[in-house]
C-alpha cells in the first residue's frame, strides 16, 4: 500500500514536470493539440461526476459546453472582460443553465434523465441557432481572445500559444484537483451512494433531490469552463458545439477513457483527440477506423483505456500466493 | 381564407411524415423500446436499406424485388450484428451499447461512402406509383399514399403479431421476465436475436420506401435518428400504438410548425418531449 502510494505520486509529479517543460519539447502546432487534449479532458473529468462518479447517463451535456464557449465570447466582445473574467463568467452562466434544467433532471435517472437531458440540449441548440442576432446561428462569431490582466502585475500577452498553454493548463489542473478532492467530499460519496441506490439513500435521510441538484449543477460548470477555455482558444464559436453530436462525443471520450477511475477521462481525451488528429490527416476515411476501435474496445476492455491498464498492471504485479508442490 | 383550401393538404403531408417516421421507429420500437437496447445504428440499418434498394433497382430495374431482397439483407445484417457483438454486451447496460452501435454507425456510413460514393442519390418510384391522384379537389402524389398504406401494413402486422399471435406472446413474456420464460424452456437469446433481426428488417423497410421520398444519402441515418428516439419515448417504451400516435402528433407538428411559426417549429419537437418527459416520463401510451 505504501509503496504504491508512493509510486503514484512519483508519476504525478512526472507527468507535471513534463506538462510544465512541454513547450520545449514541441513545437507551437503541437503544443494546439495538447492545449485541445487539456480541455477536452476537463469535458471528461467534469462529465465523469455524473456518469462514472454518479451512475447519471447524460446525453445533453454539450449544452454547457456551448452556453460556457458563447458567454465568454460575448463578454469579451460587449463587454470587454479580460481572460479570467471572462473563462469565470461563462463557467458560471453553465451553472445557472445547469440549475433551470437541473429543477426537472433532478427528478429522474436512467433512460427518462438521459432524454430529458438531450431534449434540453436539443432546445438550447435551437435557441442558438435562432437567436443569430447573439450567435451568428451556424456562421459563427470569432472574436480575439483578450489578454490576462492580473491587477498589481499588469498583462500577460495571450496571442502566445506558449502562453495560453501555461495559462489553460493551470485552470484545468486548478479544475481536475478539485474534482478530485470532490470524490472524497461527502457531497461526492453521497453521489456514489446514490448510484449504487437512489431509493436507499433517500431511506437513510438524506435529500436525494438537492443532492442530484448540487451535482448536476457541479458537472455543468467545469463543462461550461472547458467550453468557455475551447472558445477563447479557437477565437471561434459555432453552433456546432452545442449540437448533440458534441453531447455523444463527450460521452465517448469518458467512456472510452473508463468511466470507473478518477483519471481515466483524461487518458480517453486525450488518445481520442489525438487518434482524431492523426487519422483525420492519415486517411478521409477516419471514421471506419475509429468505429472498429470504438467496437473492439466495448467488446474487450468495458471498462475503458484506464481499467485495461489498471489489470494490465495487476496481471504483471499482483501478489499471487504460492502453491505448494 | 386561403388557409382553409391548404388545411387538409397540410394535414395529409403530416400524416404521410408522420406515417415515415413511424415505419422508421417501429424497429427501434421492438428493439429499443421492448430489448432496452439503445440502438444507435437504426440509422444506418435504414440508410443501408436505402443504398440495398437503390442497387437491386440499379440491376434488376425492379422496385417490388427491391421492396423483398433489400428488407432482408438489412434483417440479415441486423442479425449479425445482435449475435457477434451485442448479445456480449447487453448485460453491462446501456452505454456500452451506445458506444458500440455508435462504431458500426461509424463504420457503416463509410464503408456506404466507398462503395456509393458520397453524392446523394436518385432513386427512381416506379411508374405505377409515381403519378398522383385527385383528391379534395386537389391532386396527392400516388407515392405519399403508398408510403401511407406501407406503414398501417407494418403497423397492422405488428399488432397483430405481438397481441394476437402464440409468437407475440412469448416475445412479449421474455421482454417482461426473461429468466421465467427461459425456465418455461424458451430459448430467450434466439428470441432476442430475432426480435433484433426483424426491427433490422424493418429500419430497412423504411430504407426502401424512405429513399425516395426523403433524399439517399450517407448521412440521411444520422439526422433523423434523434427524431426516431424522440418518436419511441414519447409514445412509450415499446408501445407499439404509443409510437404511431407520436409519429402522427410529430409529423403533424412538423407540418403546421412550419406552415405558421417557421422561426420556432425547430423546438417544437423537442419541447414535447420534454413536456412529456417531465409531466408523463413512461410516455403518452407506456406502461408504469
Amino acid at each position: 500500500m505504501g509503496s504504491s502510494r508512493v509510486w503514484n505520486w512519483l508519476l504525478l509529479s512526472a507527468l507535471l514536470v513534463l506538462l510544465a517543460f512541454l513547450p520545449k519539447l514541441l513545437s507551437e502546432f503541437r503544443l494546439n493539440l495538447v492545449i485541445t487534449m487539456l480541455i477536452y479532458s476537463l469535458v471528461a473529468i467534469g462529465f465523469n461526476i455524473l456518469l462514472g462518479q454518479g451512475g447519471l447517463l447524460s446525453f445533453g451535456h454539450a449544452a454547457y459546453f456551448g452556453i460556457g464557449a458563447y458567454s465568454a465570447m460575448l463578454v469579451f466582445k460587449h463587454f470587454g472582460f479580460s481572460l479570467l473574467p471572462g473563462i469565470l463568467a461563462g463557467g458560471i452562466c453553465g451553472a445557472l443553465l445547469g440549475i433551470l434544467f437541473g429543477i426537472f433532471l433532478a427528478r429522474l435517472r436512467g433512460l427518462p434523465f438521459a432524454l430529458l437531458s438531450l431534449a434540453f440540449n436539443a432546445l438550447v441548440y435551437a435557441a442558438a441557432e435562432k437567436w443569430r442576432p447573439l450567435t451568428g446561428g451556424e456562421d459563427g462569431l470569432a472574436v480575439r481572445r483578450p489578454h490576462l490582466s492580473i491587477p498589481g502585475f499588469g498583462s500577460i500577452n495571450m496571442f502566445s500559444t506558449v502562453n495560453f498553454y501555461y495559462f489553460v493548463l493551470v485552470i484545468v489542473a486548478l479544475c481536475v484537483l478539485y474534482c478530485w478532492f470532490f470524490t472524497k467530499t461527502p457531497l461526492g460519496r453521497l453521489d456514489t451512494c446514490m448510484r449504487e441506490n437512489e431509493e436507499r439513500t433517500g431511506f437513510i435521510g438524506y435529500n436525494t433531490y438537492a443532492t442530484k441538484l448540487l451535482v448536476y449543477v457541479i458537472a455543468a460548470f467545469f463543462c461550461a469552463i472547458a467550453g468557455a477555455l475551447s472558445s477563447s482558444f479557437q477565437e471561434f464559436v459555432s453552433t456546432a458545439i452545442i449540437n448533440l453530436d458534441k453531447s455523444a462525443e463527450i460521452l465517448i471520450l469518458t467512456f472510452v477513457g473508463g468511466r470507473g477511475i478518477f483519471w481515466g477521462p483524461i487518458l480517453g481525451a486525450s488518445f481520442l483527440t489525438y487518434l482524431n488528429d492523426a487519422l483525420s490527416s492519415l486517411t478521409q476515411y477516419w471514421a471506419i477506423i475509429q468505429g472498429a476501435i470504438f467496437v473492439v474496445l466495448v467488446m474487450y476492455a468495458p471498462d475503458g483505456l484506464a481499467g485495461l491498464i489498471v489489470r494490465t498492471k495487476n496481471w504483471l504485479f499482483d501478489r499471487v500466493p504460492i502453491k505448494k508442490g | 381564407m386561403d388557409w382553409m383550401a391548404l388545411l387538409p393538404v397540410q394535414i395529409l403531408h403530416g400524416l404521410v411524415y408522420g406515417m415515415v417516421l413511424f415505419l422508421l421507429a417501429s424497429g427501434l420500437t421492438l428493439i429499443f423500446g421492448m430489448m432496452d437496447v439503445l440502438n444507435f445504428a437504426h440509422g444506418a440499418f435504414y440508410m443501408l436499406g436505402a443504398y440495398f434498394s437503390y442497387s437491386v433497382l440499379v440491376w434488376t430495374g425492379q422496385f417490388w424485388l427491391s421492396l423483398i431482397l433489400a428488407p432482408l439483407g438489412v434483417g440479415g445484417l441486423g442479425v449479425l450484428v445482435e449475435r457477434i457483438f451485442l448479445r456480449k454486451v447487453h448485460p453491462y447496460g446501456h452505454v456500452p451499447q451506445l458506444l458500440l452501435t455508435f462504431g458500426i454507425a461509424y463504420i457503416l456510413e463509410d464503408v456506404v461512402k466507398i462503395l456509393w460514393g458520397t453524392e446523394p442519390l436518385k432513386v427512381k418510384i416506379p411508374p405505377l406509383l409515381s403519378g398522383s391522384v385527385s383528391f379534395l379537389g386537389g391532386s396527392y402524389p400516388t407515392y405519399r399514399l403508398f408510403i401511407l398504406l406501407v406503414s398501417l401494413s407494418v403497423f397492422a402486422f405488428l399488432f397483430l403479431m405481438l397481441f394476437k399471435t402464440r409468437i407475440g406472446i412469448i416475445v412479449r413474456a421474455a421482454v417482461a421476465k426473461k429468466e421465467m420464460v427461459a425456465a418455461l424452456g424458451f430459448n430467450v437469446p434466439v428470441i432476442f436475436l430475432l426480435l433484433f433481426g426483424v426491427g433490422s428488417w424493418l429500419a430497412g423497410i423504411a430504407g426502401v420506401i424512405g429513399g425516395p421520398y426523403l433524399i439517399t444519402h450517407p448521412g440521411m441515418g444520422g439526422s433523423i435518428l434523434v427524431d426516431l428516439f424522440v418518436v419511441v419515448v414519447v409514445g412509450g417504451l415499446g408501445s407499439i400504438q404509443g409510437a404511431m400516435l407520436a409519429a402522427i402528433l410529430i409529423g403533424e407538428l412538423q407540418s403546421f410548425g412550419v406552415l405558421f411559426i417557421p422561426q420556432f417549429s425547430l423546438f417544437l419537437e423537442f419541447l414535447l418531449l420534454a413536456a412529456v418527459l417531465i409531466l408523463k416520463p413512461e410516455g403518452l401510451l407506456g406502461e408504469k
